[in-house]
């Protein structure tokens, strides 16, 4: 003690000398590593904006749809009421359409085919649908507003350039004009796509909608939540809790850990052989989706579980068991509650993770073609990153941009539930 | 001076709370108690001191089987309370756990209002039947803890919200909920300022009367103030235990002589 | 300066400075008084009148010293709050130095009563036995102050029953004096004041006994049994001479 203030006096006046001396290279180095940290966060900033940016510019166009709005005169002799839901629904649509053209002979069928490419396949369906629920409106006109098709959605969307050659364009010339009729006759909207929301999947992108996906990836998220939910919490507890620090649970707490780190696609592989080869479920199910999630969402849930467990203060479970708790009350009264906002947190970036997992659904056949949307968890459907991978597959220009609005969708599901993540951690966290 | 005083310290020794006999605690393979022997007596406040590591804490916490909890952790030898072995393999910790109670180094009341933390204790062992017993259980152990005046306004207040030395002596309260018989104490104040300390020192001299009280201190001086009897732990031996003038006016073993002078030893 | 008896130092040297500095004001007490003992003896021996002043004189120092020492032993207790040993060192501290204040307040009376027997007729035979006297006080001072340093608790128990001695030797002293002043009535004030002196010194033996005592206390943490040797009968002596 004496020999340190003994040497201190005598060196004070050096060694503020020496610190003086080799403080601007401290300081170099300091603001080195500040500039390296900023120019680092500004690149993953520019990278994320690149993306969300491309994302956006290609995929907003999808946000709307165009649609012509026709003046339909259900002829009898061609929808005779007798004969529904069957009749000749294209053929009432077509001489609608056609009556604004002069240049179309009705005759020619070739012609009348072409002309009426302006409108989407999905067209007679919906006047046939309308139809159907009303039969009293044969012989009258209606006022239809249905979507055209993809390439004539393209070009009111300015992505055909109608300076190209006409060799080198998707529509000719004829074509074109004959659109250019109808947009003046102001029959030509483009509201928004509400189709992408509520249309199931189509071979035609202007009727292809992200329905099914979205029901499909809402049935495999409950399975993966009811399934994974009680379990991880359930098996980290005990881990954590009541399991005796020996040999074996050291085993099995690195095994869950490694668990997490596993290749999803290991997971898919293994559902398709268990779940589908040996149980016999259901292809392409979300049930069975649902569950090949819930394998990689438990070890994650485990892993926060056991985290938030732990950093609930040991002098709580002291005080409890003071005053004469039980392992299992003092377990399910205090430590519970206290470490649930961590364990909602991590279930919900648990589950974010699983509603992008892409590569186990394709492998139990998740990636089918599949127009309508499923009822219940056991029949097929897609999910939303595996339709997202579905149109990034097709070769319809439409579906383009639909791709990207699938992903800005795909994200903003993300984003909000990351977004109730942290709400939670913030609103029940507990300070002591 | 005042001449009820000396009768106010004189102890009675024949009436044996806690008996412990050729007590060894081993954590793993390094041996934290070696063979102590202590009688501790009814009504009497029994302070136990000792350098960090000396086993105190660990003792104390044999005697409601706190050490249970941890694996590694072995207790042999007698403990006996009313001269029933509390490790007798009859005995549920749980049911222990009620008759001794326990504050700890810091204050823990529970994230949950003041009353819950009270009655939570005579709640989980079924003490009251009806919300009007439980308030009752819960007004007098807040009186006993010395903090009903502070808190009857705002009993459903977080427990956590109050000062540093009311939490203590809140957790204080929860202890005593229980009704228990004796009352273990480790470290009570080395978290709070000297003016908490002194009300809960006085609390801890109230407590006397109904609780046999073995406290755990680091403060040789909060020994001296508030306990009758003294023990002095080093490294793991009791060296000492008497009557707490004498270990602070001429304690005879050495060792015990160094540490509560203040001398490396 | 040696004056522990314990062991280690403390983990705060300042504290061992403290308790140092305190016992160095008590040492040097001691050896003020014991030279007061031997300067008021000497002094009324050889009715040295000029001695007895400069007896007189310094016991405004002893006085001073005995200050000092209660404000360091107060600052000890209130800064250092000590325990066991170190309790019982400041405690016996402060009653030490008492002691030797009294002491040296006998001696300080002892020098004044020699200035008033200046001026008298001697009586014979008195002054050797009061020096012998005076002598014997002083060595038991001188051995208890060596006891204290060396924390003895027998050389303290052995100067404890010398006082023994002292009571024995003013016994003689209180019947030889009467018998003088029987004899011869002119000799009644010289011997009066003869006699005080003889008390003083007598009671100067009972400070250094309680000093005795205090260290036994502070070595062993107990206090001697109430078996103090008492030879002082004069309480009881009758005119004769005789109890």
């Amino acid at each position: 003690m004496t020999d340190i203030s003994a040497n201190h006096t005598g060196l004070q006046g050096t060694s503020s000398d020496v610190v003086a001396a080799g403080l601007p290279r401290r300081n170099r180095k300091q603001s080195l590593v500040k500039t390296f940290g900023i120019l680092a966060i500004g690149f993953a900033f520019l990278m994320l904006f690149i993306l969300v940016g491309s994302l956006v510019l290609t995929g907003y166009k999808a946000f709307t749809q165009t649609h012509v709005t026709l003046d339909v005169f259900i002829d009898p002799e061609a929808v005779p009421a007798d004969k529904l839901p069957r009749g000749g629904f294209n053929d009432v649509l077509a001489s609608a359409l056609i009556s604004h053209f002069s240049d179309v002979d009705m005759t020619s069928r070739t012609e009348v085919r072409a002309a009426t490419k302006i409108l989407s396949n999905g067209a007679q369906f919906a006047l046939r649908d309308q139809v159907v629920a009303n039969p009293g409106l044969i012989g009258q006109t209606v006022t239809l507003t249905v979507p055209v098709s993809d390439t004539y959605d393209q070009l009111n969307k300015d992505l055909i350039d109608r300076d190209t050659p006409e060799q080198n364009r998707l529509l000719s010339n004829a074509e074109i004009a004959r659109f250019d009729i109808l947009k003046d006759a102001g029959m030509i909207t483009k509201p928004l796509n509400t189709g992408l929301i509520t249309n199931a999947d189509s071979r035609f992108p202007e009727l292809a909608g992200l329905r099914g996906a979205l029901v499909g990836s809402f049935w495999a998220l409950l399975v993966c939540f009811v399934i994974s939910f009680p379990l991880g919490i359930g098996s980290a507890i005990y881990l954590e809790e009541f399991a005796p620090k020996n040999k074996i649970s050291d085993f099995i707490e690195v095994n869950i850990n490694n668990l997490a780190a596993v290749p999803s696609v290991v997971f898919g592989l293994l559902a398709l052989a268990v779940f589908i080869g040996w149980f016999g479920m259901p292809r392409s199910a979300p049930i069975v989706g649902g569950m090949t999630l819930a394998l990689m969402t438990m070890p994650t849930i485990i892993i926060a579980t056991r985290a938030a467990l732990k950093a609930v203060p040991p002098s709580i479970r002291e005080a409890a068991m003071g005053v004469g708790a039980s392992q299992q009350q003092v377990v399910f009264h205090h430590v519970l509650p206290l470490a649930m906002p961590g364990i909602l947190t991590g279930t919900i970036i648990g589950l974010a993770q699983a509603l992008g997992e892409t590569a186990p659904l394709l492998l139990i056949g998740m990636n089918a073609f599949i127009t309508s949307a499923p009822d219940s968890p056991f029949q097929a459907a897609t999910a939303l990153p595996t339709q997202i991978f579905i149109w990034a597959d097709s070769p319809e220009r439409g579906f383009v941009s639909r791709t990207s609005a699938a992903i800005l969708v795909l994200l903003a599901f993300l984003i909000t539930m990351n977004a109730i993540a942290i709400f939670l951690r913030n609103k029940f966290e507990r300070k002591w | 001076m005042n001449d009820m005083r000396p009768l106010e310290r004189m102890v009675n020794t024949d009436n044996i709370k806690i008996s412990a006999r050729n007590c060894h605690v081993f954590y793993g393979d390094t041996q934290a108690i070696k063979d102590v022997n202590v009688d501790i007596e009814d009504h009497t406040v029994t302070a136990f001191i000792g350098p960090s590591g000396c086993g105190k804490s660990t003792f104390l916490r044999c005697l409601n089987r706190m050490n249970d909890t941890i694996d590694i952790c072995r207790v042999k030898g007698t403990f006996l309370i009313d001269g029933a072995d509390i490790y007798d393999k009859s005995v549920d910790p749980v049911q222990l756990r009620a008759k001794v109670g326990m504050v700890f180094q810091k204050p823990n009341p529970f994230p949950k209002s003041i009353y819950d933390n009270v009655a939570y204790g005579p709640k989980i062992h079924g003490m009251a039947r009806t919300k009007a017993e439980l308030d009752e259980i819960v007004e007098r152990s807040l009186r006993r803890g010395a903090i009903w005046n502070e808190v009857k306004d705002r009993l459903h207040a977080p427990g956590t919200g109050l000062s540093g030395g009311q939490q203590q002596r809140l957790c204080i309260a929860r202890a005593v909920a229980t009704n228990p018989e004796v009352l273990l104490m480790d470290e009570p104040c080395s978290a709070l300022d000297p003016i908490a300390t002194a009300q809960v020192e006085e609390l801890i001299d109230e407590l006397r009367a109904q609780f046999t009280v073995v406290i755990v201190t680091h403060s040789m001086q909060q020994a001296a103030r508030v306990s009758q009897k003294t023990a002095f732990f080093h490294l793991g031996n009791l060296v000492e235990f008497g009557e707490t003038g004498q270990i602070f006016t001429s304690p005879q073993d050495p060792r015990t002589e160094s540490y509560i002078t203040g001398r490396i030893g | 300066m040696e004056t522990h008896m314990t062991q280690e130092p403390h983990i705060a040297r300042v504290f061992d400075r403290d308790l140092e500095a305190v016992q160095a004001i008590i040492m040097k007490m001691g050896g003020l008084v014991e030279d007061a003992i031997l300067g008021a003896s000497e002094a009324l021996t050889a009715r040295d009148e000029e001695l007895a002043a400069k007896v007189r004189k310094n016991d405004a120092q002893i006085d001073a010293l005995e200050d000092q020492v209660n404000t360091e032993a107060a600052r000890v207790l209130a800064l250092r709050a000590p325990a066991a040993g170190d309790l019982r060192t400041v405690l016996t501290v402060m009653k030490i130095s008492a002691n030797l204040e009294r002491i040296g307040d006998y001696a300080k009376n002892m020098g004044k009563r020699t200035g008033v027997l200046a001026q008298m007729p001697a009586v014979d035979g008195t002054d050797g036995s009061l020096r012998r006297m005076a002598k014997a006080v002083q060595l038991m001072l001188k051995d208890v102050l060596d006891a204290y340093i060396s924390r003895d608790a027998e050389l303290a128990e052995d100067v404890r029953q010398r006082d023994r001695e002292v009571d024995q030797m003013y016994n003689a002293i209180f019947r030889e004096y009467l018998t003088h002043m029987l004899e011869d009535p002119r000799n009644i004030t010289p011997c009066m004041h003869l006699h005080f002196i003889a008390k003083n010194i007598e009671r100067m033996g009972d400070h250094v006994t309680s000093i005795a005592e205090q260290v036994i206390y502070l070595v062993t943490g107990e206090f001697p049994d109430e078996d103090r040797p008492k030879e002082d009968s004069t309480s009881f002596a009758g005119v004769d001479g005789t109890p």
